[in-house]
């Protein structure tokens, strides 16, 4: 077997500009991580996330000769899946999420390893569960701040959103999901952008 | 307060990577027919070009060819002209001659 050689990011992009499936394949392991994650918390379903993150990953091998840098390349992903996966909830009105009382079993329902889990596993399944409760532009916005640890201006480029509107759905996203977690309210962070 | 709810949350959306079966079924989703017809393109790109080649080459042949048709032409005209001429100034001499000879002698001898 050839030994392969570990090659910078915009090594691999430029190989995968050039059409070497290898250069391709190596960035789909490099950002695969992060597209199946944020569709999983966007969605709620491992099996429509790792269709849709798939669904990505084939629009990023035909428009990968657009993109001119891995910074580039990281943005459009997060853009294409984010947007993606919004526009999917909003047709689908996939507004219904994991009740609470399902909470215990949702690292299972998200296929989570048991290694993936935390020393405070029923906080943060009880989180992530309260995330898939708010609205789809709100949810987006937390992921992108919280998962992909963008500030509010790069989020407002990502989602093609006001800088204002990014800040005032965080605000209020982050006051209702302290509230919640709390005293067990209902979430009132659900309006869409 | 804020700063621990903050880390919470980002353990909470930590990445969660679908593992490497994932990475197979996008490369095979990736069909290989277009690459290999992009590929094939490429190879044939060559074709345009010696097309091209061609249609100049014809080009540059025609006119030649219409270019020595037409010297051709016209070193048959000027050929044409001359024979046209001698043939002229043959009938012309012949013409004289034949008056010449026609005359009676006393015409002759009273020019003289």
């Amino acid at each position: 077997m050839p030994k392969i050689e570990p090659r910078e990011p915009d090594e691999l992009l430029a190989a995968a500009r050039a059409g070497e499936s290898d250069g391709f394949a190596a960035l789909v392991r490099l950002h695969q991580a992060r597209v199946f994650s944020i569709a999983l918390r966007m969605l709620m379903d491992r099996a429509l996330a790792e269709d849709l993150a798939q669904e990505v990953f084939l629009q990023l091998h035909h428009s990968i000769r657009s993109l001119d840098s891995h910074q580039h390349l990281v943005s459009w992903l997060r853009q294409v899946t984010t947007r993606r996966a919004i526009d999917r909830l909003r047709r689908e009105r996939r507004t219904e999420t994991l009740s609470l009382d399902e909470s215990p079993g949702l690292d299972e329902s998200l296929g989570l390893a048991a290694s993936e889990r935390d020393a405070d596993p029923l906080l943060r399944q009880h989180l992530q569960s309260l995330i898939g409760k708010l609205a789809p532009m709100p949810r987006a916005i937390l992921l992108l701040r919280y998962q992909e640890d963008l500030d509010p201006l790069d989020i407002a480029q990502t989602l093609a959103v006001p800088v204002n509107t990014v800040k005032s759905h965080l605000k209020r996203s982050l006051a209702a999901l302290r509230m919640q977690l709390s005293a067990g309210a209902p979430l009132d962070e659900s309006g869409e952008a | 307060m804020n700063e621990e709810f903050d880390e919470q949350l980002r353990r909470a959306l930590r990445p969660v990577d679908p593992g490497e079966a994932f990475t197979a079924r996008v490369l095979a989703r990736i069909s290989p027919e277009p690459r290999n017809l992009r590929v094939r393109w490429r190879r044939a790109a060559w074709i345009p070009a010696a097309l091209a080649a061609s249609a100049l080459l014809a080009v540059v042949g025609l006119h030649e060819w219409q270019q020595r048709q037409k010297e051709a032409g016209l070193a048959a005209r000027t050929q044409v002209l001359e024979a046209l001429r001698v043939t002229s100034q043959k009938l012309d001499l012949a013409y004289r001659l034949i008056n010449t000879s026609s005359r009676p002698a006393s015409d002759r001898d009273s020019g003289a």
